[in-house]
């Protein structure tokens, strides 16, 4: 029972930050709701009894990501003489109608939808030995292309942000 | 032997591939082994005919094939048969192609492309065995559209010319239309009883598998193919052209054995057109060629034009038997005829080579002192022609009017004036040649008789001309093996007996007097030449025949007007319908939808990821409801 | 306990959530937060589906491993991309690079 109280307080809060983080009108404020978003799933996925994937979450997201979001942020500050630019586009009205659209569609699928197998609605505890054997077992090919990824990736991030000589 | 005689058409065709791709560097440009060839299947046919005979007719057809292709069910046999009709036929190819060969050695001296010449004469050979060997309609039809080619490379051997060029085209359009008849007949055929096979097909036809209209309908097909190569009215006209190639050429392919394919065909399929109902047609076909070139050849001035009418005309001889249903008169008639025909166009070749390229009959005359062999053999060939007893023509020619006789006194009274024609018209040509005074001095000194290559084969064939009709007689056909004569050799349903008719001689005869002295005194030199009287007498008359009845002139006017006009019509359509409006059109329309649709493309990227994210809706909710 | 619906429907949200902001916002930066947070939502979804209904096989769990990681690598170049567009146009609003196009 304290289970649930628990899980309701959390679920609206990361639904709010969440929010904040699309309507907020400074870019700043909006990075700090993102870390607290980022925070609440990671608690959701404590919730499930999956640790390991709380300590990542918690580990890239809330660390690294946000601190690479936040470094970018300083570096494409806008001049200071703050005229009032629109946060928002002008599609923002049918973005919203489209996301409201988007939005019900999900919800009414999760609702609707009998789910196979499932088990007594119970989230049952998965051993951090289970996901290591499968990450290095099942999928080692993927989990070796996902490095070589990366690593290609930053690479291209340092070429592409690269400060020419002849700037 | 009999069942290996494809090996007859093999020689040539393999010494064809072997000259056109060495024949320029082969010594004498590879003359001497087109003689080879000729001489060796010469010498094969011999070996097929004595193993043939030896057969006995309880063997006959020999059948040898392979088969050719198989597509799941559908099989397909290559093969040859080998019956009197065919033997008949080998006999007259093997031996005009030699010595047509042998001719053209001389002939053909020092002329262009000697070795290219000398090539396509044995693909010619080549494809001419194989038609009348052949088994089955397909292979037929192949081997006939390999002799068109060869006949279209032959006629336009000096293509520098331009009426040389123009002939060839001629000659293959118009064969061309009469083919496609064939072919359309053909796959009728097949339609009707699954098989290319002659023989398969004649018993089918005999017990009645295929529809009274049909099987008419098809046959008018078939012989529209057969009155194309065998240049039957109205498809005549190719054939006086074709005289632009090489003389031996004329010869070989337009006298003795490519021209008779068609009546070939007929002679083949003659149970079918029986069956058919068909025979009549063919009979009125014939004597209307017949008649037809007959007239036109009086007209004539060209010495090779008027061999070429009077082939014509004989070749309407012979439907005209094969349409009284005597397959033997026919196939007698042609094999007679391929030997005098042979004869007077090499023997033109000969006054052409004497007398440095010179064939208007009004330029020459008086040819006799000065081409003693070459005008006797001529005047061999021309009696034979005309019907004198007892040479090769006559008893040909005596055998037709005997098949005409049961078919009324009318078609006996036309085939008698026709013959009255040959005759004329022979004599015409025979004394405004050689006989009398020369015409021009000047062509005249110049001449002289030919070399012993090209006199020889006159010589030979001028025997065959007096020796051939004599197969028809039972004593000289069993010498040979073939008791009974060449009319219980060949023959439709059952062999008849030959018996001397001697009131069918009597008036065969009296038709060759009346004809030869007829022409003979009518255009005997000293007096005026009888066509200038002719035409000053009649002038209108005399135009029409000497323009061929029009017939050109139609044919122009018909291609100009009506086929042109139409296509004229046609690529209007093409242009403005099909690639304006479709090819062209379809394009513009692209390009324009393009121009509109392109300002879709605003180059702002929340706007592609609206569209994105409203398409996710969009197919979710599409799948759902399509789902449900 | 909690019912996996509910995690579905706090995930469809949050998705929802993100899609708006990347069609609504003008700055790049926070076009790549909404992004993130689409992201995150995904990766409750699997975690939550593995946990549910395939606890032995793990195999939404390894996912959502994999969709981290990728998302690091996408979080570093695109902000790589973001600041190049900065320091060529001097600015980082998304509608203002309108180049892509006919």
């Amino acid at each position: 029972m304290t289970t649930e109280v628990l899980w309701w307080i959390f679920a609206v809060a990361i639904v709010a930050v969440s929010a904040g983080v699309v309507f907020a009108r400074t870019v700043i404020h909006s990075a700090i709701f993102l870390i607290l978003s980022l925070a609440g799933v990671g608690a959701m996925y404590l919730f499930l009894t999956i640790e390991f994937i709380a300590l990542v979450q918690f580990l890239i997201y809330g660390g690294a990501v946000t601190v690479l979001i936040l470094l970018a942020l300083m570096l494409t500050r806008m001049g200071i003489a703050g005229r009032p630019e629109p946060t928002t586009g002008v599609q923002a009205p049918f973005g919203a109608l489209v996301a409201a659209g988007l939005m019900a569609t999900l919800i009414g699928v999760a609702v609707s939808t009998a789910w196979p197998g499932d088990l007594g609605q119970n989230a049952v505890a998965v051993s951090i030995e289970n996901i290591g054997e499968q990450m290095f077992q099942n999928f080692g090919a993927p989990f070796m292309i996902t490095a070589a990824l990366l690593l290609v990736a930053f690479i291209g991030a340092i070429v592409i942000a690269r400060q020419e000589d002849e700037d | 032997m009999a069942e290996h005689a494809w090996i007859l058409a093999a020689v040539p065709g393999i010494a064809f591939i072997v000259m056109a791709a060495l024949g320029r560097n082969l010594p004498r440009q590879g003359d001497w082994l087109a003689v080879l060839c000729a001489t060796s299947i010469f010498g094969l046919f011999f070996a097929v005919l004595a193993n043939f005979l030896n057969l006995g007719g309880g063997a006959w057809p020999v059948l040898n094939s392979i088969e050719w292709t198989a597509i799941g069910d559908f099989k397909l046999n290559m093969g040859i048969a080998v019956d009197p009709i065919t033997i008949v036929m080998l006999a007259v190819i093997t031996t005009v192609a030699l010595m047509v060969n042998i001719f053209s050695v001389g002939y053909m001296k020092g002329e262009p492309r000697y070795w290219w010449y000398f090539a396509v004469l044995q693909l010619f050979v080549a494809s001419m065995l194989m038609l009348v060997l052949a088994d089955n309609l397909l292979l037929l039809y192949v081997a006939w559209e390999l002799v068109g080619l060869s006949s279209f490379l032959l006629i336009g051997h000096y293509w520098e010319r331009r009426s040389a060029v123009e002939a060839a085209k001629k000659a293959f359009i118009t064969t061309r239309v009469g083919d496609v008849g064939l072919l359309i007949g053909i796959i009728l055929f097949w339609e009707a009883t699954g098989t290319f096979n002659i023989l398969d097909i004649i018993h089918y036809v005999e017990e009645g598998a295929i529809g009274d209209t049909r099987l008419f309908v098809t046959m008018m097909f078939i012989l529209l193919g057969a009155m194309g190569k065998s240049a039957q009215l109205p498809f005549h006209v190719w054939l006086p052209d074709a005289m632009e190639g090489p003389t031996p050429v004329s010869a070989l392919i337009h006298a003795a054995t490519m021209v008779v394919a068609g009546v070939y065909l007929v002679a083949r399929l003659l149970p079918v057109f029986e069956a058919a109902g068909a025979l009549d047609v063919v009979l009125v076909i014939g004597l209307l060629t017949a008649l037809f070139s007959g007239v036109v050849a009086f007209a004539q001035t060209d010495i090779k034009k008027v061999l070429a009418y009077s082939t014509v005309s004989q070749l309407g001889f012979m439907f005209v038997a094969l349409g009284a249903g005597y397959a033997s008169a026919g196939m007698f008639h042609l094999f007679t005829h391929a030997f005098f025909k042979a004869l007077l166009f090499l023997g033109a070749g000969s006054v052409i080579i004497g007398t440095h390229h010179h064939q208007e009959m009004g330029q020459l005359g008086g040819l006799w002192r000065k081409m003693p062999i070459t005008a006797g053999t001529f005047l061999i060939g021309s009696l034979a022609l005309a019907g004198l007893f007892p040479l090769a023509g006559f008893w040909s020619k005596d055998e037709i009017l005997h098949a005409v006789e049961g078919q009324g006194t009318f078609f006996f009274f036309l085939i008698s004036i026709a013959a009255i024609m040959t005759a004329f018209y022979t004599a015409r040509l025979f004394v405004r040649t050689f006989l009398g005074k020369p015409q021009d001095e000047e062509i005249a000194s110049h001449t002289r008789e030919t070399g012993p290559v090209m006199t020889l084969p006159l010589v030979f064939l001028a025997f065959m001309s007096i020796v051939a009709g004599f197969f028809i007689f039972h004593d000289f056909g069993s010498a040979f093996g073939f008791p009974g004569g060449f009319s219980e050799f060949v023959f439709l349903h059952y062999p008849h007996a030959f018996h001397v008719d001697w009131g069918l001689v009597g008036l065969s005869t009296a038709l060759f007097v009346i004809g030869t002295f007829g022409g003979a005194w009518f255009y005997w030199n000293g007096r005026l030449d009888r066509s200038t009287v002719m035409a000053e007498w009649q002038p209108k008359v005399y135009e029409m025949v000497q323009r061929k009845f029009y017939f050109d002139d139609l044919y122009q006017f018909l291609i100009d007007r009506v086929v042109l006009g139409f296509s004229y019509l046609v690529s209007w359509f093409d242009r403005f319908a099909v690639n304006d409006t479709g090819v062209d059109g379809s394009a513009t329309m692209t390009g324009y939808a393009g121009f509109l649709l392109k300002h879709l493309q605003t180059g702002r990227v929340p706007n592609y990821a609206m569209a994105i994210a409203a398409g996710v809706v969009a197919l979710t909710l599409i799948s759902l409801a399509v789902g449900s | 306990m909690v019912p996996m619906e509910n995690y579905l429907v706090l995930s469809g949200i949050i998705f929802s959530l993100g899609v708006y902001g990347v069609l609504a916002r003008r700055n790049a930066v926070l076009v790549l937060m909404s992004v993130e947070l689409m992201l995150n939502a995904v990766s409750l979804n699997f975690v939550a589906f593995s946990a549910y209904l395939d606890p032995d096989k793990a195999t939404g769990i390894i996912f959502a491993v994999f969709v981290i990681a990728v998302a690091a690598a996408e979080v570093g170049l695109a902000l790589a991309i973001v600041i190049r567009l900065f320091r060529n146009r001097s600015t980082a609003n998304v509608d203002e690079a309108a180049t892509m196009r006919w």
